[in-house]
């Protein structure tokens, strides 16, 4: 995908995104709604045309191609499953369209039910199928055809939690087992982390960082995308000394962090500082650099939240493993001391 | 729970007592008229029209065979059977090309932003607020000798003779499409309104062809409102009385008329009551049909 812009009138829905998908991945747009993600699949699905820039396939733009020419196939937000045909019509539908002959096109549904784990379903009409069985056929009816990728627009946000985890593993499976290429649309940071290759962050449009789930996660490009995947603290302060990819913050509140500096970005002046909750420590000793009130308390099973605030105003958020040898969480209203391990904190780019 | 039974059952009589008068005005107004009718077709005629009150079967023989004057004896007559398979075959035709028409105009209406559809509703049904007659009558000013085509072709040397239009088998199809083409657009609207598109795109995403979106998504989810509309548009063309009258110029009569001049010059009012009784028999077979067609949709969808 080359430069590609989308406009709608006035409205910039996507606004030069340059992307390159690799055969055989696993790929995610990840933003905010609005964010121009589904614009991004309709564009390579052929729903959309862009205002300019190339779409390529294997090399060859697909951009005179209409949808039912394209190798590439969608599974919807909704499923859109057609609800006069049974299950076993939906998923042959795609190759029946192609002019497949009928034995040809029973077996390939026979393995598709068998992938998706619907055996022996093909005849029920599929509006008699639960959410997480029609969710199934979509994606069976997609794969049928075997195309070239495989588009999934927010296929999960229908489904309760407990489905959606479950499906988040089918999905990696089927496309291990298929070797398709999948570019999976979500707004959800914790399907994207978990299933994804590659994971492109998007706002207003435009990507803002293209990297494993890992490398977002733990090095945020800029303040957006920080905030965006998962928890974590903002701290403001000022280089003292930058040294290489090293460099001293001086918070606000008057301690000194050694943050890593991502590069191409000035080595002085006033910059803000990014901790994730589970890197920050609570110390017993109240004489630590950074002192802080607590000021709630969250159980939430696996951890526990620690919402605290800084001595200039700022508020701070620990993530403490609950651990069964007696280090309870502080009592609200205390003051703790925190401390920041070398090497977990890192420098935004604004 | 005895008490909870009591309230129902007294709620059911009060429900029931309630709908009497609706239940009174149809019996009153719809199945005694019928039941007169039904009842006249098994009489004989009395010379000034009327019936004379006595069973008889003459009026469903003459539909079928014509008795000689002098010997009373049956012959086979097509003749009637005949303007019944005519107006068959009108009422069909009309129905296709309301079918082909209408189509793609309701389509076009449910395609355009909901707040426009609205504006096309309206104008589908400005027809309705002028009467049927007046409106056949302008059809009737359209296409006749001296109307406003025929003078348009001839002023700008086109033809130098009019083109006959009017009493002609196409001015009666034409005068019906353009009665009941409401019929056939708003019921198919009302379907294809409540279409989910995403479906004919999810067909277009897995390489069906425009045709094939049409004749294997579109079609068969909209097959409730076409079928109504296609009743609709049958039904009263099948018993059209006014348009045939007007613009096929009586010369091409259809059942409608037929019926009309049982009641009035032929004086056979049992004859009358017959066509009558075989026309609705027709409907309803037709009515029959539909039903079971749906009822077999949803068992399956």
């Amino acid at each position: 995908m080359l430069n590609v812009k989308k406009e709608f009138g006035h409205f910039q829905a996507v606004d030069h995104v340059t992307l390159n998908i690799e055969p055989n991945e696993f790929f995610t747009l990840l933003g905010p709604s609005g964010c121009g993600k589904t614009t991004l699949l309709r564009m390579m699905a052929g729903f959309e045309t862009p205002t300019s820039g190339e779409i390529l396939l294997d090399k060859r733009s697909i951009a005179g191609l209409l949808p039912n020419g394209r190798p590439i196939n969608t599974v919807f937000q909704n499923y859109a499953l057609f609800p006069h045909m049974t299950v076993a019509e939906n998923i042959g539908f795609g190759l029946k369209m192609l002019g497949r002959r009928r034995n040809e096109i029973v077996p390939v549904v026979e393995e598709m039910l068998r992938l998706v784990r619907l055996e022996g379903a093909g005849e029920r009409p599929v509006t008699k199928l639960s959410g997480g069985q029609q969710q199934r056929v979509a994606l069976a009816r997609a794969l049928a055809p075997r195309p070239k990728v495989l588009l999934l627009d927010e296929p999960l946000s229908a489904l309760d939690l407990k489905l959606r985890q479950s499906m988040q593993i089918e999905l990696k499976r089927l496309q291990a087992e298929t070797g398709i290429t999948f570019v999976f649309v979500t707004h959800d940071q914790e399907e994207a982390l978990t299933m994804s290759d590659r994971i492109a962050v998007m706002s207003k449009g435009r990507v803002l960082q293209v990297g494993s789930a890992r490398d977002i996660y733990e090095h945020p490009a800029d303040r957006f995308v920080a905030g965006f995947i998962g928890e974590t603290n903002f701290l403001e302060g000022t280089i003292v000394e930058a040294k290489g990819r090293v460099a001293r913050v001086r918070l606000k509140s008057g301690a000194d962090v050694a943050a890593a500096m991502p590069e191409g970005l000035p080595t002085s002046g006033d910059v803000t500082i990014v901790v994730r909750p589970e890197h920050l420590q609570i110390a017993a000793d109240k004489d630590a650099a950074l002192c802080a009130t607590v000021e709630t308390v969250v159980y939430f099973g696996t951890d526990t939240h620690v919402h605290l605030r800084l001595k200039d105003g700022s508020p701070v958020i620990v993530r403490q493993q609950n651990r069964r040898d007696g280090t309870a969480p502080p009592d609200v209203g205390t003051e703790v001391g925190l401390s920041i391990p070398d090497g977990v904190a890192q420098v935004l780019k604004d | 729970m005895a008490e909870i039974k009591d309230m129902q059952r007294l709620d059911d009589a009060r429900r029931r007592f309630l709908t009497l008068p609706a239940v009174l005005f149809i019996l009153a107004f719809a199945a005694l008229p019928l039941l007169v009718v039904l009842a006249y077709s098994f009489m004989k005629p009395a010379t000034y029209g009327g019936v004379e009150w006595q069973f008889s079967t003459e009026a469903y023989v003459g539909f079928l065979f014509q008795k000689d004057i002098f010997d009373d004896s049956l012959t086979f007559s097509s003749e009637y059977l005949l303007i019944f398979a005519r107006t068959f075959l009108f009422g069909i035709a009309t129905t296709v090309i309301c079918l082909l028409i209408g189509f793609p105009t309701a389509y076009h209406m449910a395609t355009r932003p909901p707040q426009t559809r609205n504006w096309w509703v309206l104008l589908i049904t400005i027809p309705f607020w002028s009467n049927l007659l007046v409106r056949t009558i302008a059809v009737m000013f359209i296409i006749r000798d001296e109307g406003l085509i025929n003078t348009i072709l001839l002023s700008l040397g086109l033809v130098d003779q009019p083109v006959t239009m009017i009493f002609t088998d196409f001015a009666i199809l034409l005068g019906l499409f353009y009665s009941f083409l409401p019929f056939m657009i708003l019921p198919i609207y009302a379907s294809l309104e409540k279409l989910d598109f995403r479906l004919v795109e999810a067909s277009y995403d897995l390489y069906a062809s425009r045709f094939q979106v049409l004749t294997r998504i579109i079609i068969p989810l909209t097959w409730p409102g076409i079928a109504t509309g296609c009743l609709l548009v049958f039904i009263p063309s099948f018993g059209a009385y006014v348009t045939p009258l007007l613009l096929g110029g009586g010369r091409h009569l259809m059942i409608g008329d037929l019926i009309a001049l049982q009641f009035g010059s032929s004086r056979n009012w049992p004859l009358g009551s017959a066509f009558s009784m075989i026309l609705m028999a027709f409907v309803m077979l037709a009515l029959f049909f539909q039903i079971r067609k749906n009822a077999g949709g949803v068992s399956h969808g």
